[in-house]
């Protein structure tokens, strides 16, 4: 099979398998569907892509893949054995990781001609490996007369063309052997100038870098280096150490050794800390199963706290989203947690769906549907629900409280809580603490290590804050104890797709629930263990929870009994049930308060009525209530001289005229009230302003000013026009490219030098295709020479409407 | 996961099953460092509180024993906060330490940090001296009891380890003839002089004289004792003269009415804090004597001047006497750094089980008000409410009725307001005890119901405490000071002495139904319950009637 000839190539040849590899690793690029592998290429060569794949690799595989750049270039190749001699690793160790770039489609090509796609060269940046650019791209900033100056100086016959000079010069340095032999020669402030750069990176600062020196006015260790090319101006502040120069001093090597060994998360067994710690390590993992579990089921506990708290007063959601810092209070009271904790149970809550935005005019945080499906289900279903939710969430209530780039603290359940970083930090460090055997807890210092390792790109400045709120929220949630997964925590890593089974797992550790509570002649009830939710609910109407843990004390008081009362239970209701919940006799003193309760139950009555009518005369208001005329009042009699009416005293006052009778009305202190009619104003008020459908007048003065604008954009058509003739070649019909074949086109034509047909949007919006050479394609913008005009220009991406070979 | 019979809860209370077959083991373990705060019939709850951690500190317990008692018993896992909190709180006592340095009071502190911390507290400043070294500073001897004060406050109670001047000796034995120490008397003794200074807990009726006696003999030194009243007064000068070797001559009696210093005095709280133009006159008793030893009975109910006079007390042994730590003034941390921690404590019901004390019936008979009272009650003004409702007249007819129901047993009828104490002394021909009646008129009646002279006394709150009526079997409660849980516990504390012939005492409550005196009754109800009596409501409809109660009884 010949060698492939690009990244397409490399693709199509590959196996099926090896393909859907590439896209279970890089799911990006299934998405859309590409039409083939050219497209997929394409995809794959992507800078945003490409940029996602290498910030997934880890530390070893980054490595390699900088010494591939390092030793490519970027439009080289490097052979494999090339490259494990850079990695000063073994081949066994170096090859694996290789392959995986491969796999990821970041190189290819045959062991013996390995290529790192363009994009990974670009992504990786100037310095692969903190290594500088090569020799001739190095000293190629000098101007033509110190070129030459540099070739007289290391003895070579200078050309007088600039070019040539440098090819000779970087050729001259280039030399291993020469190169050797001129940083023997060094005095040793400049070696140890070298040194300071030699393993990156591989820039330094410095005072006047782009002098002229010449070898026999070179007097510092710098001037010696900068003289004999061995350090070249990156500008005026700025020395760069080539990298043929860097690869000598590293000894032919890129790395100085392969760093793929992850960070250890404990202390080998028979370290000092080992012994001494020992107590607290090796913790038994039954007595960590179980308090994980307690805490499990208080997480669950609390969030169901929170749902009953929103179901009757769902907080107002703030107009800029979130929830108010009064509301977080007032739920930290309610759960009786700190504010931390408050944020992230309501996070929580909501990341599972069981609360959200009501969407009502007056907006609320209320609970969803899913809510009653998950109070109603066992503490073990309602666990695995919360437990995934939090493996899978992006949100960091951590950050509740911190101030924003604006200065205003942020709120829970604000939309500025959710990083990027977070879930896959949160897994990352679930996934290091299950590598441990059971009961062995980890610190989120040594977590953090792992974490960065495991993929140095992606860490950043919140990292380590990342993976310490994980630790945090893990224990909270229950999956860990004192540092250490518990069993069904590492459910929650290996099955978390699987709910059924990580209930299961909870299950198993959870203390078993009692459907029995004890009542005691204190008017207290006990539950000695997890009650059921259906006698929980029942009892927490008739009696306030007076302490909560393992067990649970209600407490009954006149007030929790009318409670239930009020709810419409009676006395032999409530009662029946307290026999049939309770394990014990129930206390005389408790049946004496509920029928205590009951009987003072509703002996006052308590009724809406609009209006009401009343008459010394008991056989005028019989008169009344009987007749059918005053039926739309909706009359009700309370007692024989009063009745009370529905309708508003002026309609009572109306229909009863209307029935010839002279009703009048009564004041609140039993005076009889004369009424005249209400006369209304309004607040004060200015009057409307006409609309006469024509835009504001125009100041005279800025006339003058947009005719001459107009004037311009004339005189700049006409010269397009006439131009237009000059253009070589006709444009074809350019039809719209995909942007990633687009970039994919344009790089290989800037690499090959070639020009290109590019349709461009203008500042107006018309397309205009004309031809263009790329010179370099980075970052959303591609700089190319105008064929037509000679001139250099710059464009964004999203302008190239599309591209075609010339 | 043990299948203990402890529930360890998050707000740091234990919920104890009773009826667990592990429970005895489990209320041994935690007893030291945890307070029992209810005892009902099923489920005890004790609470950990620092001072309680402090006071298990003193005696000698440490955190690991504590962590251990809770995890070893528990049921369910401990909450990890709850034993960090309790390793920490238990950590913070004796890292300061008042010691003698030769003559000097100093400060001693093992963690530098810490004595770091208090001394730049504004309210240490002025108690202390000259720093002697990194670890040390000054004490005036005289700031001794203010120092430890604002140190409980700041949250590091210091062991005070500077010891205690001798006093002036007297010879003191206990006359153990024809009746003996009770074991758990000896304990509270000896747990007491092996701390120095400090707290016996003890229930009413389990015999606290005797365990200040036993003190006595220990301290062999001249003794003062506070006590409540004059009454009280009295009866600890009898309990001595019969229980100790001293004679009439030694002890002294500082009162309202006499002001004899010797050997040892029994002086009452009320002449103590006696203040007269802004002075208190009889302050200087306190240093009338070289006094080796202060006892302190009904510590619940020291007031604050006594509290302050104590902190200049600080270095002479304190025994404190009490039946209950908890204080409704809430100065429990006053008494723990002024007298001293807790040095014994034996629930109620342990003592009860051992015999000491008799079982108590707790029964609440409801009446209803007549319809004029009812009237009367609903239209008055807030304060007036239940006094009317206290003194309703049905009352007094259910008195009787209970009465007759129990024939030739020794009985209190006790209330708060005087015109219906008269009325029901009037009714039943009984004498009233008031606060107006003569000290000399009150030992005659009282010495008269004792010795079966006299079958009924009506008592006002004079009665509360201190009164020593072992053969009263039977208590009518007409009414109380708005369910103090205190008076409470005095009141049944007056029938808990053991019955010759061990009889179950009864205690009856006589509330107005849909009342504020009913709903005090419940506040009453809820503390008996919690204390683990058998408390039972019967409607006054539902007594056995005058014609029938001869037989029923």
């Amino acid at each position: 099979m010949p060698a492939p000839r690009s990244l397409a190539d490399d693709l199509r040849a590959r196996s099926d398998d090896a393909l859907a590899a590439l896209l279970a690793s890089r799911p990006d690029l299934a998405s859309p569907v590409p039409g083939d592998t050219a497209s997929l290429a394409a995809r794959a060569s992507t800078r945003v892509s490409t940029q996602r794949a290498v910030d997934r690799l880890s530390t070893p595989e980054l490595d390699v893949l900088e010494v591939l750049v390092a030793l490519a270039g970027p439009s080289g190749t490097a052979s494999l054995a090339d490259v494990v001699r850079a990695c000063s690793a073994p081949r066994t160790r170096v090859l694996p990781h290789l392959r995986r770039l491969l796999e990821l489609a970041l190189a290819w090509g045959p062991d013996a001609a390995l290529r790192p796609t363009r994009s990974a060269v670009d992504v990786l940046g100037a310095h692969p490996a903190g290594l500088g650019a090569p020799l001739a791209e190095a000293l190629g900033t000098r101007s033509p007369a110190r070129t030459r100056d540099l070739a007289e100086d290391l003895g070579l016959e200078a050309s007088g063309d600039p070019v040539a000079d440098l090819e000779a010069v970087a050729a001259h340095l280039g030399d291993p052997e020469r190169l050797q032999q001129l940083l023997g020669a060094a005095p040793a402030p400049a070696r140890e100038l070298l040194d300071r750069l030699t393993w990156g990176p591989p820039t330094g600062a410095v005072a006047g870098a782009d002098r002229s020196v010449r070898v026999e006015q070179a007097t510092s260790p710098l001037d010696w280096l900068l003289a004999r090319g061995l350090l070249a101006p990156a500008g005026p502040g700025h020395v760069v150490l080539p990298r043929e120069v860097a690869l000598a001093l590293r000894g032919g090597r890129v790395l100085q050794g392969l760093d793929d060994a992850p960070p250890a998360l404990v202390d080998a067994p028979g370290t000092s800390a080992a012994g001494t710690s020992a107590g607290s390590a090796a913790r038994r993992p039954e007595l960590l199963d179980g308090a994980a579990a307690g805490q499990a089921a208080e997480a669950v506990r609390l969030v169901e706290e929170l749902l009953d708290g929103w179901s009757t007063a769902p907080p107002p959601v703030l107009r800029a989203g979130g929830l108010g810092v009064r509301e977080l209070k007032r739920l930290t009271d309610r759960l009786d947690v700190d504010a931390e904790q408050a944020a992230f149970w309501a996070e929580l809550a909501r990341a599972a769906g069981l609360v959200a935005d009501d969407g009502e005019a007056d907006a609320a945080w209320a609970p969803t549907p899913a809510a009653d499906g998950w109070l109603d289900a066992a503490t073990p279903e309602r666990w695995a629900v919360l437990a995934q939710a939090w493996l899978r969430t992006s949100r960091v209530p951590a950050l509740v409280g911190e101030k924003d780039a604006r200065g205003t603290a942020r709120t829970a359940l604000s939309d500025d809580l959710d990083r990027t970083a977070a879930a896959p930090v949160r897994r990352a460090v679930l996934e290091a603490l299950a590598d441990l055997p059971p009961g062995t807890p980890a610190t989120a210092e040594r977590l953090e290590a792992r974490v960065r390792w495991q993929a140095p790109r992606r860490a950043g400045a919140l990292t380590g804050r990342l993976v310490g709120w994980t630790v945090r929220e893990a224990t909270w949630l229950g999956a860990t104890w004192l540092g250490a997964l518990a069993s069904h925590g590492r459910v929650l890593v290996d099955a978390s797709a699987d709910p059924g089974a990580l209930a299961g797992a909870l299950e198993a550790r959870l203390p078993a629930p009692v459907e029995q509570v004890l009542l005691q002649a204190d008017l207290t009830a006990v539950a000695p263990g997890p009650l059921v939710r259906a006698v929980a609910v029942e009892l927490s109407l008739l009696a306030d929870v007076d302490s909560r843990g393992g067990a649970t004390v209600y407490r009954f008081s006149a007030a929790s009994v009318r409670r239930a009362m009020d709810l419409g239970r009676s006395a032999d209701e409530a009662l029946t049930f307290l026999r049939g919940a309770s394990a014990t006799p129930v206390p005389q003193a408790l049946e004496v308060l509920v029928r205590d309760v009951a009987r003072r139950h509703g002996r006052l009555r308590v009724g809406v009525a609009s209006s009401y009518l009343r008459s010394d005369d008991e056989a005028a208001l019989a008169e009344v209530l009987a007749s059918r005329a005053a039926a739309p009042l909706r009359l009700r009699r309370l007692a024989p001289t009063v009745a009370a009416a529905q309708a508003d005293p002026a309609t009572v006052l109306h229909v009863l005229r209307g029935m010839g009778l002279a009703p009048a009305v009564e004041g609140a202190d039993d005076d009889v009230v004369l009424s005249a009619p209400v006369v209304r104003r309004t607040p004060p008020r200015t009057p409307p302003r006409p609309v006469t459908g024509e835009p504001p007048p125009v100041a005279p003065g800025a006339v003058a000013t947009v005719v001459a604008g107009l004037r311009a954009g004339d005189a700049e058509q006409v010269r397009r026009a006439s131009a237009a003739p000059g253009t070589p070649g006709t444009p074809p019909p350019l039809s719209a490219t995909d942007p990633a074949l687009a970039l994919a086109a344009l790089r290989e034509a800037a690499s090959a030098g070639r020009a290109v047909w590019l349709g461009l949007a203008d500042a107006a919006g018309r397309t205009v295709v004309r031809q263009y050479s790329p010179v370099h394609v980075d970052g959303g913008l591609v700089t190319a020479l105008d064929a037509e005009s000679g001139a250099v220009r710059t464009f964004s991406v999203h302008r190239i409407s599309g591209v075609a070979p010339v | 996961m043990t299948d203990g019979p402890l529930i360890v809860q998050s707000d740091k209370t234990l919920l104890l099953e009773v009826d667990h077959p592990a429970s005895a083991a489990a209320r041994k373990a935690v007893a030291p460092f945890a307070e029992l705060e209810r005892a009902p019939e099923h489920v005890h709850t004790y609470r950990i509180t620092p001072l309680g951690l402090w006071n298990a500190r003193a005696a000698g317990h440490d955190a690991e024993q504590v962590v251990d008692a809770l995890i070893e018993h528990s049921r369910y896992p401990v909450p990890h906060a709850l034993l960090v909190d309790v390793a920490e709180t238990m950590d913070r006592y004796g890292r300061l330490r008042l010691e003698k340095d030769g003559d000097r009071l100093v400060l001693h502190a093992t963690d530098v940090p810490v004595l770091e911390e208090v001394l730049r507290s504004k309210k240490v400043a002025p108690l202390v001296g000259e720093r002697l070294d990194r670890e040390t500073v000054l004490v005036h001897p005289s700031e001794r009891g203010n120092l430890k004060q604002v140190l409980l406050k700041l949250g590091w109670p210091a062991e005070d380890l500077a010891g205690y001047v001798d006093g002036e000796a007297h010879p003191i034995e206990l006359a153990e003839d024809g009746w003996a120490i009770r074991p758990y008397q000896q304990q509270a003794v000896d747990g007491f002089w092996d701390g120095g200074s400090g707290v016996v807990v003890l229930p009413c009726g389990a015999g606290k004289t005797i365990v200040g006696a036993g003190a006595m003999a220990k301290a062999k030194a001249t003794t003062l004792i506070l006590v409540t009243n004059t009454v009280s007064a009295r009866q600890w000068r009898e309990e001595l003269l019969k229980r100790t070797s001293l004679t009439e001559e030694e002890i002294g009696e500082y009162t309202g009415s006499k002001k004899e210093v010797r050997p040892v005095t029994i002086a009452t709280y009320q002449v103590l804090t006696t203040k007269r133009k802004g002075v208190y006159p009889h302050l200087e008793l306190l240093d009338a004597r070289d006094w080796g030893l202060v006892v302190y009975d009904e510590v619940h109910l020291l007031p604050a001047p006594i509290f302050r006079m104590t902190a200049d007390l600080q270095a002479r042994r304190r025994l404190g006497l009490t039946a209950t730590l908890v204080r409704e003034d809430g100065r429990e941390g006053e008494v723990f750094s002024l007298i001293g921690p807790k040095r014994f404590d034996a629930p109620w019901k342990d003592i009860e089980a051992q015999g000491w004390i008799a079982p108590a019936d707790c029964v609440e008979v409801r009446v209803t008000l007549p319809d004029g009272e009812r009237l009367t009650y609903a239209t008055a003004e807030p304060e007036e409410k239940y006094r009317l409702c206290a003194t309703s007249s049905s009352k007094t007819k259910v008195v009787e009725q209970l009465l007759r129901q129990h024939p030739g047993e020794q009985t209190l009828v006790i209330g708060q307001y005087l015109d219906q104490l008269a009325e029901i002394g009037d009714r039943l021909d009984a004498p009233v005890i008031t606060g107006e009646t003569s000290v000399a008129e009150r030992q005659r009646l009282f010495q008269a119901f004792r010795t079966g002279e006299i079958h009924v006394l009506v008592v006002s709150k004079v009665a509360n405490f201190s009164i020593d009526l072992p053969e009263a079997a039977l208590a009518v409660q007409v009414s109380g000071s708005f369910g103090s849980r205190q008076e409470e516990a005095q009141r049944l504390g007056r029938l808990l002495r053991p019955k010759a012939d061990g009889r179950t005492a009864r205690f009856y409550t006589v509330v107005a139904r849909d009342t504020v005196d009913a709903d005090f009754a419940a506040h009453r109800q809820r503390f008996l319950a919690e204390q683990g009596y058998a408390y039972s409501i019967v409607d006054a409809g539902d007594l056995p009637h005058a014609g029938t109660a001869a037989a029923g009884a």
